[in-house]
């Protein structure tokens, strides 16, 4: 700011302290509520058994029953799996729409509000939806696959180990598709239009044009884009709650499920619920999730580096 | 559109036909889902629990909702819906421009600190523990027997993203404005409510209907928070406590005519208002 502003500041600045923190005190006394306030509380509990009636101490036993508990190391590596198998089919096939979108075709309007349209229905009333499509006897799909002879007897997508996980990707990216192809177009619109044109003069066909210009011009956006899908990917379990609900025989439970349970409890069971226990695999869960963003940050400054 | 005059060969007027079947063929398998459960929620019980492929019913009926609505509590949960829906859209589109405002245009001890605890906490994500403190806190406070505290905490965990919407506009508005009202004896908020506030229309727009959204889609926060309490469930957990009580398949054109209640008046939304919500989706990335 100028000179002048700066020297009537100091008088204004006390005048204003009362409106100016009233002003800021919803946003901030909600932040202290819902995000400080239980980040600190974890930490009181990570170690006690604390049942939600009475808490004991019971020093390191959560942390060494964390490092034995087979069945959350189990849904790290499920954790992975899905968010590897989310992010294989729906970074390429939303970039693939969005510059197949943005060769602005009759529609394309059209079509891309159709395709984005998925990510505006509730997570958990798409787990439902999908629920009764992946159905085995009196499902569509199995219905609409066998009607086109390409499976013979109806293919076990929600109870069969061997099934449940594409399943649930497919959820996963149809839920998600719109999100990343939005991202993606926003990009391509900031590609400036002659770098198409000289490419065109160099004589380079749409292949080429993709992988030397669009891409690299990409770049950056791709980057965030990436960050922000690996991020979300890792704290995915609201549709998987509803969808599978992490079955059948814990086949695709994720890390953020296995802790809701341990907490809160499954809905037909009665055991108790384990809230010191839960909120130290909390941490161990957004540590995990901290360390894959600094591992891909690092990665992708390498990757910058090497580039250039 | 703006290519509609340029000549392309037989070639890649052929490529091009191709191209648009392909997106065609994907928009078809996106909007397929949908079209399933409203198409089927006017089905008969019998219908859907036999299968088969067909999209539209046999015949149409409407029973499933009457049912819906008379027997599965369906008229409280769509009440309950609306007012979360509503009160997270109010409390973060004021939270968000006052807030983006005062960060905008003023400088202050520990902005900085403030700034970055917001972002922090954006990314800082423990998952679902964070509800356990808070649900006690409600139960504390006497907050656990209205869906209030299900706003507040739905606003609070949602507002950063709408706070640096807000800055980001409110920084693009001259502050020449700001001091021309200064002048003629406006005060520091009466700068917010007469001048910006009015101007930051598109960016409310776009907070509001995201925020909407959020309050509408919630789930796994008003399952902790009405657990026990059947009468403050929104459609979200209502539906899906019908697919958990037992007997599975029995009730499935309730299920496909909840389900319909709960995502066609976002859908309607949407229609009507999809450029705002695009455009937040975008810029909220750019700038993220």
């Amino acid at each position: 700011m100028d000179v002048k502003t700066n020297k009537v500041r100091p008088r204004r600045h006390n005048q204003e302290m009362l409106p100016t923190s009233l002003m800021l005190l919803p946003s901030t006394l909600l932040l202290i509520v819902c995000s400080i306030y239980p980040f600190v509380w974890i930490f009181r509990y990570v170690c006690y058994n604390y049942n939600g009636f009475t808490a004991t101490y019971t020093g390191t036993k959560n942390l060494e029953r964390l490092v034995k508990d087979k069945q959350f190391w189990q849904s790290v590596g499920t954790t992975f799996e899905y968010a590897g198998l989310k992010l294989l089919f729906i970074i390429p096939l939303a970039l693939l729409l969005a510059v197949m979108l943005h060769m602005r075709m009759k529609g394309h309007n059209l079509q891309r509000g159709i395709l984005f349209m998925p990510t505006v229905i509730a997570t958990s009333i798409s787990g439902m939806i999908f629920a009764f499509i992946f159905a085995t006897q009196n499902g569509i799909l199995n219905a609409i696959l066998q009607n086109l002879h390409l499976i013979k007897t109806p293919v076990k997508w929600l109870t069969s180990t061997d099934y449940v996980m594409a399943a649930v990707t497919i959820l996963a990216v149809w839920g998600g598709l719109g999100n990343y192809m939005l991202y993606f177009i926003t990009g391509l619109d900031g590609v400036s239009e002659d770098c198409y044109e000289s490419a065109k003069i160099d004589g380079a066909n749409g292949f080429k044009t993709f992988f030397f210009v669009t891409l690299p011009m990409l770049a950056p956006v791709l980057k965030t884009v990436l960050m922000l899908a690996i991020t979300s990917a890792f704290k995915d379990y609201e549709a998987i709650m509803v969808l599978s609900k992490g079955g059948p025989g814990n086949r695709s439970m994720v890390m953020f499920l296995y802790i809701y349970n341990t907490i809160f409890g499954t809905a037909n069971s009665s055991t108790q619920p384990q809230i010191g226990y839960g909120a130290l695999l909390s941490v161990a869960a957004a540590l995990i999730v901290g360390c894959v963003t600094v591992i891909y940050l690092f990665v992708s400054r390498k990757l910058d580096h090497i580039t250039e | 559109m703006n290519q509609s005059h340029a000549v392309y060969s037989k070639q890649a007027r052929l490529v091009r036909a191709l191209i648009w079947l392909l997106v065609s063929f994907f928009c078809v398998l996106m909007v397929f889902p949908i079209l399933y459960i409203i198409l089927g929620s006017f089905k008969t019980n019998q219908e859907l629990l036999v299968g088969g492929t067909s999209l539209l019913p046999s015949t149409w009926v409407l029973d499933n909702y009457t049912q819906a609505w008379k027997q599965a509590n369906f008229a409280t949960y769509t009440l309950n819906s609306i007012f979360l829906a509503l009160g997270v859209m109010a409390l973060s589109v004021l939270t968000s421009t006052m807030t983006g405002y005062v960060f905008s245009r003023k400088d202050f001890r520990g902005k900085k600190l403030l700034y970055s605890l917001f972002i922090a906490f954006m990314f800082i994500n423990v998952g679902s523990i964070s509800l356990r403190p808070l649900f006690e806190l409600a139960v504390a406070l006497k907050l656990n027997k209205s869906l209030f505290s299900v706003i507040f905490i739905s606003a609070g965990t949602g507002q950063a993203t709408y706070i640096f919407l807000a800055k980001g506009f409110t920084d693009s508005l001259p502050r020449e404005l700001d001091e021309a009202a200064r002048i003629d004896g406006c005060s520091f908020f009466q700068i917010y409510r007469l001048i910006i506030a009015p101007l930051l229309k598109p960016v409310i727009a776009t907070i509001a209907l995201l925020s909407f959204r959020q309050g509408w889609n919630e789930y796994i926060l008003p399952l902790v928070f009405t657990m026990t309490n059947d009468k403050m469930r929104p459609l979200t957990v209502g539906v899906n406590m019908l697919k958990n009580a037992g007997d599975g398949t029995a009730a499935w054109n309730i299920m496909f005519a909840g389900a319909t209640i709960a995502i066609v008046p976002m859908l309607l939304v949407y229609a009507f208002f999809s450029r705002y919500f695009m455009g937040g989706m975008a810029s909220g990335a750019v700038k993220g």
